[in-house]
């Protein structure tokens, strides 16, 4: 049975209420989900709430799913736009959280934190572009469809994000 | 590219799963069939057409592209408050005067006091015009009346047997007993900011002095602790179990402990400027609302704790949101969206859902409402 197959059982599997095509489901998709969520916030315990609440968002909406539609672009639009929407909130917000609750994450590799950097000094938008499509896989049109951006957008976006993470990594 | 970005390590990803995975499984057993949602997505009309063919065609046309306003609110508002969401009673006022609005919508006129605020337990409401300050049962009838001059900010705290009431009196803070007798001066050259009672059976109070926020107790005078006051601090409340004490300034927004210690500062110096602030019922969550760039946002804390990301927004508009309200149950927040005309009430759980009540103004004698308190169903 191919991936395609998998899922579909699952999602039906799923809307008839059994947990573990659900689990299923979660462990297939909420690994990328949570990444990509992480890569666009750079941060982990929002990623967690984002893939979360995606997760949750697509289980709400379960019942009126097309089973004929892959699940992955659908919850990956959910948290990509989500992931945008809470870095600009963030922006307004400009929250600071407290030291003491907040061990410092682990320093990562120092490519990692190159590329790390490299994005986090990108605009929420282009960093959702760079993720969609080289994380993700998804091409420019699909990334165009996702975030209802025109095509073109989507490719100097991609082109531009591409040139800055080149210079810095 | 691809390669890379797999590669990146995410502290605490593992645990993340875990705890997503556990949520998830809760709310896949739990869930209801899927109801249609209502179309609630907040209308930004523009009134374009007529308007601008009017600016053209007309020397006084100037004016009304001056006039030209985006016309807000959320589409599918009631035209008038039918009912509350929640049980309890509302109080507001207007140019006319106080107002105790019933769970049913009916409204009654307190007339002519400029501001009110609720009895610990909605019993009673104190209500005060510029020198007289009352103390009135939510039909009108009028328990007591004292004479003072410039008076603002009242406050009633206490118990259901015994309660004081603390006000300002130009800058000085005075209180009075609960039946109108024995008033006394307990500070003077306080800031314009409402005192606050800490629930409880001791009468301690909270205010803002000149340069700090003082905790006392109002019949022995006694200090429980003072602690340096932002600058422009707006408001003070207390959570409902007394152990924990906003202090919401325009740009910051702290919780101290009942000792006056520093256990939360919740937005950091960058912040969009704080408008409004208000503890849940439970004295666990939080809502506040911001303003930038023209827009107001709505934010809840489900959970207060260091980690101040755990906020999310629960609802967003153009223009001003001139007052929040927590409902006495905790599940709604009434938003006063004042350029909008409307009242809106979000449901603060997981599950987001909007009512709203247009034409709020024309309810309320022409004079858009500011919401003193939503209090306690009985």
């Amino acid at each position: 049975m191919g991936a395609g197959r998998d899922e579909r059982a699952w999602v039906r599997g799923a809307q008839r209420g059994s947990v573990s095509d659900l689990e299923a489901l979660f462990r297939a998709h909420w690994p990328r989900a949570f990444r990509a969520a992480y890569l666009v916030v750079h941060d982990a315990a929002a990623a967690e709430d984002i893939a979360q609440e995606s997760f949750l968002a697509a289980l709400r909406a379960l019942d009126r799913f097309d089973r004929g539609r892959p699940f992955g672009p659908w919850l990956h639009r959910i948290v990509v736009n989500r992931a945008i929407d809470w870095t600009r909130a963030r922006q307004l917000r400009a929250e600071a959280e407290l030291g003491e609750a907040h061990s410092a994450p682990p320093d990562p590799e120092p490519l990692d934190r190159n590329l790390l950097a490299a994005l986090a000094a990108l605009p929420p938008d282009h960093r959702a572009v760079i993720v969609l499509r080289h994380l993700l896989g998804y091409t420019p049109g699909e990334i165009a469809r996702a975030l209802d951006l025109p095509r073109g957008t989507v490719n100097s976006r991609l082109r531009r994000g591409l040139d800055s993470l080149k210079e810095q990594v | 590219m691809k390669r890379e970005l797999e590669r990146i390590e995410i502290p605490g990803e593992h645990e993340a799963r875990v705890r997503s995975w556990g949520v998830v499984r809760t709310a896949f057993a739990a869930r209801e069939p899927a109801r249609p949602k209502r179309p609630w997505k907040p209308l930004v009309v523009l009134v374009a057409g007529a308007a601008i063919l009017a600016a053209v065609v007309s020397p006084p046309g100037r004016s009304v592209v001056d006039s030209l306003r985006e016309v807000v609110g959320v589409s599918d508002a009631e035209p008038a408050l039918f009912s509350l969401p929640a049980p309890g009673q509302l109080l507001v006022t207007g140019e006319s005067g106080a107002w105790v609005v019933q769970p049913d919508g009916s409204r009654r006129l307190l007339d002519g006091y400029a501001e009110a605020s609720w009895s610990p337990f909605g019993n009673f409401v104190v209500a005060a015009r510029r020198n007289e300050i009352a103390a009135l049962e939510p039909d009108g009838d009028v328990r007591w009346k004292l004479a003072r001059r410039d008076i603002s900010l009242t406050r009633w705290g206490g118990t259901l047997t015994d309660t004081r009431i603390a006000y300002l009196s130009g800058t000085s803070l005075r209180v009075v007993s609960g039946n109108g007798k024995r008033d006394l001066e307990l500070a003077r050259n306080v800031r314009a900011v409402a005192p606050a009672w800490r629930p409880g059976t001791a009468h301690v109070l909270a205010w803002v002095a000149q340069r700090q926020v003082v905790v006392a107790d109002a019949d022995t005078g006694r200090i429980v602790t003072r602690f340096r006051a932002p600058e422009s601090t707006a408001r003070l409340e207390w959570s409902r179990n007394g152990q924990r004490l906003l202090v919401q300034a325009r740009r910051s927004l702290r919780v101290h402990a009942a000792d006056g210690s520093l256990r939360l500062d919740l937005l950091g110096r960058e912040a969009a400027p704080i408008a409004h602030a208000a503890f849940g019922p439970g004295g666990t969550s939080l809502a506040f609302v911001q303003t930038a760039g023209g827009q107001s946002h709505l934010w809840v804390i489900p959970r207060l704790a260091p980690d101040a990301s755990a906020a999310r927004r629960a609802f967003a508009g153009a223009g001003t949101f001139s007052g929040i309200a927590w409902s006495p149950n905790g599940r709604w927040l009434l938003v006063a969206w004042q350029d909008a005309d409307q009242w809106v009430f979000v449901r603060a759980g997981r599950k987001p859902r909007i009512a709203a009540v247009s034409n709020v103004s024309a309810q309320f004698e022409g004079s858009f409402p500011r919401i003193e308190g939503w209090c306690c169903a009985h």
